[in-house]
């Protein structure tokens, strides 16, 4: 021991006691930031479980349903009067879904003021949006389907300016809430510093035993035991909790959270084309603007190289996940295909064999081929989605009586080497 | 001629009271000293319109220069849009994909206007006005009515002379907002016109017999003056225009089963149920609507302007202008040359709002 001159020179009592200090402090200090450690993985583990995902799901999904009413109500309206029951049923389904999420993402509130002002438009944009509905509605079923078709444009762009835009703000904002929530509850410096400390008390703790056994010949002092072994204990659990935590939350967000998200954000570039097409047919100016758009989201969803779904299913689970996206990829192909006469009929302004091939139910339909794309990657987040969850959930429990162990055992370390060092101590009174 | 003297008329008025009266709009025009030219591109119906406000307003505001072209409406969008024009005058409000593409763009009403159908029966006295139908006219677009003395235009027409002369359908050559108010008319009256042609700026028309294509509404006009059985939908800015070509004037059929010309009463008719129910961004379709003494084919005439200026001064003198245009510039003596109605009060402050955006 390097302090052995030194011990010699200012006499072994002393070296007891700077030693019980100093142990005592390294043990208390070790407490301490362990348990902060633990305490924040296991609460950022907590909040990925129980908020952030939570929250993010909700957003996600308030912009599907916002997206689903536009493309429902728009879609009914080109087939023309009389409604019928089951679409008005989904779309005010939509609305009120979209609502509900609105209300959770509000009462989880947050101090972000971009945050808020999108909440606020959405509160705000709604029932302007219905509103606008309610009057294309309205005006198409007394006779005058042109008026009612302005006010569904009118519609259309509120939803598309205002209320989307805001939707995809806050959906943005909550999945980055959810990452960074991940990275919180599998980052490295809290552990390595807590290590790093444990790695500290242990060596004072080793030499501190080997000095004394040298200077008493007694070869095992019963406090300092009880220290290492409570030290060596709660560290390898520490370590494995985090091992597993780190673990899990990789494979959560690896094979759960990611292709979730390549998959939404896949979902809503096809509602935005979906909606490009039927928003063509109604307005009729003969630009080419939403052909343009259509083209620019599918590029965005792929299947191919550097897409979203090549994305999802990059990182898709084996099994129901990796199924769903691949039929996806089939799914959007023949979306596309038949996308491609829909706009060359628009081109020849042939609207009436374009207005069936939009929203005809048959086989080979724009319609058709979307809904089983929509629902092939609705059923990919559902299964993404599952994974996420339980490796999340498994995650946030490793870290389950860790927080108070390490309080324990801190305890128990300053304990001991105070009643160890204390003992040799009072040979010398 | 005779449009040209009234214009200056109106013109020479206009100017001589805003003078007289020390006129300035709320944006406290004329604001620079430093001369600016503004460029207008567009609907060949408001062309007229443009021309006689950009001759009144730089005699008032000898600084402001108002270039304008007849374009087409399609154009007039797009040179908005893309910065080419500062002002487009389109027959039609902003399609849901020219604002989800561009959403800084406004469509600001600048008039009430309509769309009148003529035809070229040499026969007939001008004071006779044939009564169409929307099912009728889609028939004799679609080539299934071949003749003026058919049956159905005899049913609509007790006691009129109808020639034995072929029907000439004659439609735009090109992209027109004209298009889509006719194709509109037909289709919200002719179920099978809308399910197998429908409406559009552009529309797939008919292989009918003897159907001609013309570009702009002075084509049209001239095309059906040397086409007798022609029948042709033609802005009403151009009516006067038709009337001294000799063209005939069909009363058309709205949806109280009235038949009406387009007359200040008819469009004023026409209008007024749909102003409550205005949006915002005045974003409204009027053809065929409620009104039993209103005419069918009505509209608001727009100019499409961007909110986002390239400068301050820019904005300022297009909020300037567009401020007059719906007030001043809807005097009588601007709109009556070329048949418009002025904006009621409801879209004018409306139109107001709006322009307060443009920045």
């Amino acid at each position: 021991m390097s302090g052995r001159s030194g011990v010699a020179g200012t006499g072994t009592p002393s070296v007891l006691r700077l030693l019980m200090v100093a142990l005592v402090a390294g043990s208390i200090l070790f407490g301490v930031a362990a348990a902060l450690t633990i305490g924040q993985h296991a609460s950022a583990a907590g909040e990925v479980v129980s908020t952030s995902e939570p929250l993010s799901l909700a957003a996600q999904q308030m912009y599907q349903s916002l997206s689903d009413a536009d493309i429902t109500t728009t879609t009914a309206f080109l087939a023309g009067p009389p409604q019928l029951l089951s679409v008005r049923q989904h779309f005010d389904a939509d609305i009120a879904n979209a609502a509900a999420d609105l209300a959770t993402l509000r009462s989880a509130g947050g101090n972000s003021k971009q945050l808020a002002a999108s909440l606020a438009a959405i509160s705000a944009g709604l029932p302007v949006y219905a509103g606008y509905v309610q009057q294309a509605q309205t005006y198409s079923s007394f006779g005058y389907p042109l008026t009612g078709g302005s006010f569904m444009q009118v519609a259309s762009e509120e939803m598309h300016l205002t209320l989307l835009p805001a939707a995809r703000s806050i959906y943005s904002r909550e999945n980055a809430a959810l990452t960074s929530a991940s990275a919180q509850a599998t980052g490295l410096p809290l552990i390595v510093i807590s290590v790093l400390l444990a790695l500290i008390v242990g060596v004072i703790l080793f030499r501190a035993q080997r000095w004394l056994t040298r200077r008493t010949h007694r070869r095992v002092n019963y406090g300092l035991a009880l220290a290492s072994g409570a030290l060596a204990v709660v560290t390898i659990w520490m370590l494995v909790a985090f091992t597993a935590a780190r673990s899990d939350f990789g494979t959560s967000l690896g094979h759960g959270s990611t292709p979730a998200e390549a998959l939404a954000q896949a979902g809503i570039a096809a509602q935005q084309a979906r909606s490009d097409q039927v928003l063509n047919l109604i307005s009729r100016s003969g630009s080419s603007s939403f052909q343009a758009d259509f083209t620019v989201q599918q590029h965005k969803i792929g299947p191919g190289g550097g897409t979203l779904l090549d994305s999802a299913a990059s990182s898709a689970p084996a099994g129901a996940g990796a199924s769903a996206v691949n039929s996806a990829g089939q799914d959007a192909r023949t979306w596309y295909s038949a996308s491609s006469k829909v706009f060359a009929l628009d081109l020849a302004s042939s609207y009436a064999a374009e207005t069936k091939l939009v929203i005809g139910t048959g086989s080979g339909s724009s319609e058709a081929a979307f809904s089983t794309l929509e629902s092939d990657i609705t059923r990919g987040i559902a299964a993404d989605q599952v994974v996420f969850r339980s490796k999340a959930a498994s995650g946030s429990t490793s870290f389950n009586g860790l927080e108070l162990a390490v309080i324990i055992a801190a305890l128990l370390m300053a304990g001991g080497s105070t009643w160890g060092l204390s003992r040799r101590l009072a040979e010398y009174r | 001629m005779a449009l040209s003297f009234r214009t200056l008329l109106a013109v020479a008025a206009t100017s001589t009271m805003a003078l007289a009266a020390g006129v300035s709009d709320a944006y406290g025009q004329p604001s620079s000293p430093a001369s600016i030219k503004l460029t207008e591109t567009g609907s060949t119906l408001l062309y007229p319109l443009f021309g006689a406000w950009a001759s009144a307003y730089h005699q008032q505001f000898s600084s402001v220069t108002i270039a304008t072209a007849a374009t087409g409406s399609g154009t007039g969008i797009s040179d908005a849009s893309d910065g080419t024009a500062d002002l487009g005058a389109s027959d039609a409000f902003l399609s849901s994909g020219n604002l989800v593409q561009s959403p800084e763009l406004l469509n600001i009403p600048l008039a009430i206007a309509a769309q009148q159908v003529n035809y070229n029966l040499p026969k007939l006295p001008a004071s006779t006005h044939v009564r169409l139908s929307g099912a009728v006219l889609a028939q004799m677009y679609e080539g299934t009515i071949t003749s003026w003395d058919d049956p159905a235009i005899r049913a609509l027409n007790p006691g009129v002379a109808l020639p034995d002369l072929p029907v000439r359908p004659l439609h735009r050559a090109e992209s027109a907002g004209d298009t889509f108010l006719f194709s509109s008319y037909l289709s919200t009256n002719d179920p099978a016109w809308n399910s197998s042609i429908g409406y559009g700026t552009t529309v797939a028309w008919p292989k009918a017999s003897g159907a001609l294509a013309e570009e702009a509404n002075s084509g049209m006009v001239s095309g059906c003056q040397k086409t007798p059985g022609c029948v042709a939908y033609i802005g009403i800015s151009y009516l006067t225009q038709a009337l001294r070509e000799g063209l005939g004037e069909a009363a058309l059929r709205n949806a109280a089963g009235q038949f009406l010309l387009p007359t200040d009463a008819s469009l004023h008719a026409a209008v007024e149920p749909f102003v409550p129910a205005t949006p915002s961004n005045e974003t409204i379709s009027m053809v065929n609507g409620p009104a039993p003494s209103g005419y069918p084919i009505v509209n608001f005439e727009y100019a499409i302007v961007s909110s986002h200026q390239p400068s301050a001064l820019k904005a300022r003198e297009l909020k300037a202008f567009l401020a007059w245009a719906i007030t001043k510039g809807n005097a009588s003596e601007f709109l009556n040359p070329v048949r418009f109605d002025p904006l009621p009060a409801p879209i004018v402050t409306l139109a107001e709002a709006q322009i307060a955006r443009i920045r």
